[in-house]
């Protein structure tokens, strides 16, 4: 059995009542959203509830196959079409004909196959490999990421037209932080199943001080994290431990790092012949004080480049509202981007006008 | 003069949502608005027959225009659709793949707007 969809927050009461007007039209979806916060569960849900629910729901995770493989598990081979192809399969494509396909992490897809996807959800046509017959199929193709694909566009990762296509309808699944009031009735529902998939495990449930807590933890891991640890509390039966195992809320968030890693990386960078001024750019974008060989390992300049350019737009973007009073259509103007680019990135970079 | 023509506006920026409807509110439309494809379904299942001709943005949260008009020539086929893009080439050509009857990139002239919209209803008057 799939797994309802459960909260009773602003957000997802709105996803459900999107799932009902959406489900019928066979139009490709797109779910965004963190790891763990349901977007498998939502796409179950739309397949639940249209008229594509007696036929397949077909899963293919396109992270977690090396190009080769994930193109041969989508539009399946023929006999002989590569070493080791003993007999002709089929596809995903094909077993999710008239059913639904959900593509997960589909930011993840090789650039390659997206060219080949898009020729899909173009043409409704696909050939399988070694094979010079192309078929039709009636797929109805749900994607889901957590990677922001806007920003996969602009380092060119991930194919505009592609992102389009599948972007028909959006549905966007905040974290568990940020609804807060989903958590009592989550909890409320994985005891349950947990009580009937283990009768012999007892856990208690939270009582109002813990269930503040339980309420008041960030959950990085979202939804999912919170599932295992009531699984976790079936066996363990402690909340103390479930805590205790818990990862920090805040895993030290330093506020001032350029003062820390100075004072840390002091002997670091005496006995080594960086000029102070670049060690202090370098350190805003790099914890210095580690080893050097883990040092090492995380100076990518692409992620550093990425991280200052960030910075530097975040201050210029908010230097510029101030300006305008915080009129966006004319800070837009002036910084030479579109409107929707503004509000993006100002979301992006939690940039927000004073509170009155 | 007959009864005035009706038109839903969809997009998901307030501020061009005013401007539009201030343009057309004093040329004598009546005319409502919605922020995103979701809010502009619920409108039109309100009131399915009363609307002339739908004017919607592409790029949107929750049903994006290409996702709106898909299902309005679907529904309700008698509405009139023009879609607008600012985000180059590919959401036009989807609007288009979706029978959306005109396409218009940003920015466009609100006299080049009407225009359209006043082809597309007396087209629809002349069939009839």
């Amino acid at each position: 059995m799939s797994t309802p969809l459960i909260g009773v927050s602003k957000s997802i009461l709105k996803i459900k009542e999107l799932i009902k007007h959406v489900s019928n039209t066979c139009l490709n979806v797109l779910i965004t959203g963190e790891t763990g916060v349901g977007k498998e569960v939502v796409a179950q849900s739309l397949y639940t509830e249209s008229a594509r629910s007696s036929k397949n729901f077909v899963k293919i995770n396109c992270a977690a196959l090396p190009e080769t493989l994930l193109e041969s598990e989508l539009y399946g081979y023929e006999k002989g079409a590569f070493t080791g192809a003993h007999k002709k399969r089929p596809g995903k494509f094909q077993t999710a004909d008239k059913g639904v396909l959900f593509l997960d992490e589909i930011g993840d897809m090789p650039m390659a196959l997206q060219s080949k996807m898009l020729h899909v959800l173009q043409s409704g046509e696909f050939s399988p490999l070694g094979s010079d017959q192309e078929f039709k199929t009636d797929v109805w193709v749900i994607a889901a990421t957590n990677h922001n694909l806007e920003e996969s566009m602009t380092k060119k990762t991930f194919r505009e037209d592609l992102f389009y296509r599948l972007n028909i309808i959006k549905i966007d699944i905040p974290p568990l932080r940020d609804r807060k009031e989903d958590i009592p009735s989550l909890i409320e529902y994985y005891f349950r199943l947990y009580q009937s998939e283990y009768p012999d495990n007892q856990g208690t449930r939270p009582d109002a001080d813990i269930l503040e807590k339980l309420c008041n933890y960030p959950w990085p891991g979202n939804v999912r994290q919170l599932q295992n640890c009531i699984k976790k509390q079936m066996i363990l039966n402690s909340w103390d431990k479930i805590f205790e195992e818990l990862p920090k809320e805040h895993p030290e968030i330093n506020l001032n790092p350029l003062n820390a890693h100075q004072q840390n990386g002091a002997s670091f960078y005496a006995n080594n012949s960086f000029s102070n001024d670049r060690t202090k750019i370098i350190s805003e974008f790099v914890d210095l004080s580690t080893s050097s060989d883990k040092l090492f390992e995380d100076i990518s300049l692409k992620k550093i480049k990425k991280l200052a350019s960030d910075k530097v737009e975040k201050e210029v973007i908010t230097f510029v509202l101030e300006k305008v009073g915080w009129n966006r259509s004319r800070a837009s103007k002036i910084l030479k981007i579109s409107y929707k680019t503004l509000l993006y990135k100002m979301n992006e970079f939690e940039v927000h006008p004073p509170v009155k | 003069m007959g009864e005035a023509n009706k038109l839903l506006i969809v997009d998901d920026n307030e501020d061009i949502i005013s401007v539009f409807y201030e343009f057309f509110n004093s040329l004598g439309y009546e005319v409502k608005t919605a922020t995103d494809g979701l809010a502009a379904l619920k409108i039109l299942k309100e009131r399915s027959h009363f609307f002339d001709c739908l004017i919607t943005d592409l790029v949107m949260p929750n049903i994006g225009g290409v996702g709106l008009i898909s299902i309005v020539k679907k529904e309700y086929p008698d509405i009139k659709i023009i879609a607008m893009t600012g985000y180059g080439d590919h959401p036009g050509s989807l609007a288009s793949e979706a029978k959306a009857d005109v396409v218009l990139f940003k920015p466009v002239e609100m006299s080049k707007i009407e225009n359209k919209v006043l082809e597309l209803i007396n087209q629809e008057n002349d069939k009839q």
